[in-house]
């Protein structure tokens, strides 16, 4: 079991968070070397023209004009997703599109339920755990149970925990389901769906089903990160599962679609404020064209622009 | 446009079509008539010094590429997703997610999944994969990789001449992706091995050539000023003298091309130019920098650069302070985020002379044009209502029951929302919005922008401005709206075949054409039509 124990617990661990590490940095050097050579804001509110025209509250976000406005914009959308917020569905019957909130409603659920999940887990890395995961811990869990089979029998439920499998389980169906999204649905949308599904699985088997002892874990965790793991691992079958999913999602996450959540960083519709006619953008790339200057064009039209000349340079109605 | 086209709306039906990854990532190349685009003539190719100049056409099997067509296809891509961050991050980071699937205007009217917008980004990100992605290389279709053949090209060509890029999509994606620019990119790997669309091309030769996308010679131009100011004369008794090619003027005065003589685009330009009279502007027109549009913005880089640098040039060569920007659309997308950009020394050339705009009637500064130099037309008009510098009668609108079209450019590409609402609002008794979904940053396209006003996209067209069609017969039967106002020269030209196309008893126009009905000038003579001849006062019946 140890050597098992061993390359589960430790080598594949090692191996996944360092493809993770490097991946992601450099997708993101990637991204950073490349030019951009133009503001582009998709601007989704009114701009800032005259002073006194109406200008609501989200416009100063949705078409931002200055730096902090351009902070607040990205902030709501990977916080909100503000965009993700304004869908509509448009219904070819009645000729209508009608707002639609599903697909805003468990993508942040997922996401948020993530988040927090991830804090959660702080707890087996960090001795002793801040006060922050302790309390996040608190207040996911408010809802206590008395599980039967389980060991200890009262249980918290971590609400996020479940959330997260509900909204995973929504993500994964819609692609099934509905006909638009599964023409376009790729096998990698789904393999990113199933690795998530069984991490989130088998964390929930290990939480109510099949306890595990904890106690292990935390050594392991700790002992990773601080590049001192122990020896003589014998891990639970579960947690050499659920350890197996992470490490797969850790290591395939850089070559994925998963990079989403650094892109949106870098996305010059969103990152930019809408202000070029007040600031210009320069495009390090720049070269110069050669088109058609006033000496060409006035040698091409020279008898019409001499006579636009004879006029005065003024176009006045004809005398009658 | 072809008459029998109208008869065909009872038989109108959208196919749904779903199907799965694996037949999306086979290359459609199927060249329905309505769908797909004429090649460019070799004429216009020449005369741009385009790559691999030849006559070819969209039907042959044989599209006469270069022989190492591919190997530039892939190097270009390598090139630009250096010089474009948006390319790079917009391939990567795609989740899926479907949000933007029914925003597209050609995807409710097609049904057709390539589309969908996540889908005809798809068509670019197979390609991207194989060959710059380790997932792409390693796992082949399974990763949505699939192999460059000429096949895809002719799907690129096809579908990439499908998307009006009105950003409507982007506004709903979560990382906001936007199609308009893939679609730009995709555009300009086309163009390096001598693939374009005709019409886009006719239009940008004409205007790096004579200043305008008509091919209107200086002469022309004047012609239609002076047919204006006849006009105008006949309407309203008064006599106006416009400016054009004179040094020296306070403002430079650019406006789409479009506006010199087609229909319904006329009659806002003669309230331009009843306007600029009425306040006794100091400004000038051009016959150099005669087009406030730029056709090289729907081809590529340099194509756009060639036309972008004349109105830099033009305002330097007379002197002007600064820029003003009649109603257009792509123009404004330009203009806001892209003419101060693509222009090198002109620019640092022009600011010698070139001042922060500033409203010599009403002494405002427009500060955030303060780089440019260039201020919208509406803008300056919001700024001269405001301060009740014209003299207004409302009730010379009364004939009509007003709805405004937010033109895709300068709502999503530059935020222009409510000057438009109020320059309308302080010269109509009668005004009001269409629904939420179709207006502000969520309004539809009208179905023809970025080089899709080809006759050869008739249905494309037709079938792309349904929802925006769907959006004003909801206005006229609530409502009674009998006129929408648009601020862009394509919509001009699109949505009045559009209204026809879904027998919509309805007329458009520009907004300033609204600001001139209403506006009482000095020394008038009796008005009881409006500038299209319409009698004033009784609710205006419009013939389907």
């Amino acid at each position: 079991m140890s050597f098992l124990g061993t390359l589960v617990g430790v080598v594949i661990p090692y191996v996944a968070a360092f493809i993770f590490v490097v991946g992601v940095l450099y997708r993101v050097f990637q991204w950073s070397k490349c030019a951009v050579p133009f503001n582009i804001t998709t601007t989704s509110g009114q701009q800032y023209s005259l002073p006194w025209l109406n200008r609501t509250f989200m416009d100063r976000f949705d078409s931002p004009y200055t730096g902090w406005e351009t902070a607040v914009r990205m902030l709501m959308e990977v916080f909100l997703f503000r965009s993700l917020w304004k869908n509509v569905r448009y219904e070819l019957p009645g000729q209508t599109a009608v707002s639609t909130k599903w697909l805003w409603l468990f993508g942040l659920m997922f996401h948020w339920s993530l988040l927090t999940v991830l804090i959660r887990h702080f707890r087996f890395f960090l001795e002793p755990v801040p006060w922050f995961v302790t309390a996040i811990t608190r207040l996911d869990g408010f809802i206590e149970v008395h599980l039967s089979w389980f060991q200890p029998h009262v249980v918290n439920i971590m609400v996020t925990g479940l959330l997260l499998l509900i909204a995973l389980l929504y993500l994964l169906i819609r692609r099934i389901a509905f006909p638009k999204e599964r023409t376009f649905s790729l096998p990698s949308d789904y393999i990113a769906l199933f690795l998530l599904l069984g991490v989130v699985v088998t964390g929930l088997l290990m939480r109510y089903v099949i306890p595990v002892n904890v106690t292990e874990v935390k050594m392991l965790a700790q002992g990773l990160l601080a590049f001192n793991p122990p020896s003589n691992l014998d891990l639970h079958w579960l947690f050499m599962l659920h350890l197996l999913f992470v490490s797969t999602l850790l290591a395939y996450f850089p070559f994925s679609k998963l990079m989403h959540s650094a892109g949106i960083f870098f996305s010059p519709t969103r990152n930019m404020p809408n202000n070029p006619r007040a600031k210009r953008h320069i495009n390090p790339w720049n070269y110069p064209v050669k088109g058609v200057d006033w000496d060409e064009f006035y040698e091409n039209f020279k008898d019409d622009l001499d006579e636009l000349e004879n006029m005065g340079y003024v176009v006045k109605p004809e005398e009658v | 446009m072809s008459e029998q086209k109208f008869e065909d709306l009872e038989k109108f039906e959208i196919r749904q079509q779903f199907g799965n990854w694996r037949e999306l990532l086979k290359p459609t190349t199927e060249m329905r008539k309505g769908y797909y685009s004429y090649a460019a003539l070799l004429r216009d190719q020449e005369y741009l010094n385009l790559p691999y100049p030849r006559e070819w056409n969209t039907l042959d099997e044989d599209w006469k590429l270069p022989p190492n067509w591919k190997e530039i296809i892939i190097n270009k891509m390598d090139e630009l997703r250096r010089k474009y961050r948006s390319f790079q991050v917009f391939m990567d980071i795609c989740v899926r997610c479907g949000a933007c699937a029914d925003k597209c205007h050609y995807y409710i009217g097609t049904g057709d999944p390539k589309n969908m917008p996540v889908v005809r980004a798809e068509l670019l990100r197979s390609i991207y994969r194989k060959y710059f992605t380790k997932s792409g290389k390693v796992f082949g279709e399974y990763a949505g990789a699939r192999e460059l053949t000429e096949d895809v090209i002719k799907e690129w060509f096809l579908y990439y001449f499908q998307c009006s890029e009105c950003r409507r999509c982007s506004v709903f994606c979560p990382y906001g992706i936007d199609t308009a620019e893939i679609t730009m990119l995709a555009r300009e790997l086309l163009a390096s091995i001598g693939i374009s669309q005709r019409f886009t091309l006719i239009s940008a030769a004409a205007c790096v050539r004579t200043g305008n996308h008509l091919g209107l010679n200086p002469g022309g131009v004047v012609n239609s000023i002076q047919y204006a100011v006849d006009d105008i004369k006949e309407i309203t008794g008064v006599d106006i003298e416009v400016p054009v090619n004179k040094k020296g003027a306070e403002i430079l005065f650019v406006t789409p091309s479009g506006d010199y003589f087609a229909q319904p685009h006329w009659f806002t330009f003669m309230g331009y130019l009843m306007i600029f009279h009425e306040l006794g502007l100091d400004y000038t027109m051009s016959t150099y920098a005669a087009e406030g549009g730029n056709f090289g913005f729907f081809h590529s880089f340099e194509v756009a650069k060639k036309i972008n640098q004349k109105i830099y040039k033009e305002a330097k060569r007379l002197g002007v302070k600064w820029i003003l920007g009649g109603e257009c659309g792509h123009m404004w997308r330009i203009k806001h985020q892209y003419m101060a950009t693509y222009a090198d020394d002109t620019y640092d050339d022009a600011l010698k002379v070139l001042e922060e705009p500033v409203n010599p009637i009403t002494g405002t500064v427009f500060e955030n044009a303060s780089s440019t130099k260039m201020v919208h037309i509406l803008e300056f008009l919001a700024d001269i209502l405001k301060h009740k510098k014209l003299k207004i009668d409302k009730s010379r609108n009364d004939h009509l029951r007003v709805t405004h079209h937010d033109s895709c450019n300068i709502a999503r590409g530059m935020g222009l929302l409510e000057e438009p609402r109020f320059v309308l609002k302080s010269v109509c008794n009668y005004y009001y919005d269409m629904p939420d979904h179709a207006i502000r940053e969520k309004s539809y396209c009208c179905g023809s922008g970025a080089g899709l006003l080809a006759d050869e996209l008739f249905e494309l067209r037709m079938r792309g401005g349904m929802p925006r069609a769907m959006a004003v017969k909801y206005a006229h039967e609530k409502y009674g709206v009998n006129h929408v106002t648009a601020a862009c020269a394509i919509d001009r030209a699109a949505i009045p075949t559009l209204l026809q196309y879904w027998k919509l008893p309805v007329q458009m126009g520009g907004v300033t054409e609204l600001v001139a009905n209403a506006m009482v000038m000095k020394g008038e003579s009796e008005r009881d039509t409006d500038l299209r001849g319409n009698p004033l006062g009784e609710y205006l019946e419009v013939e389907v």
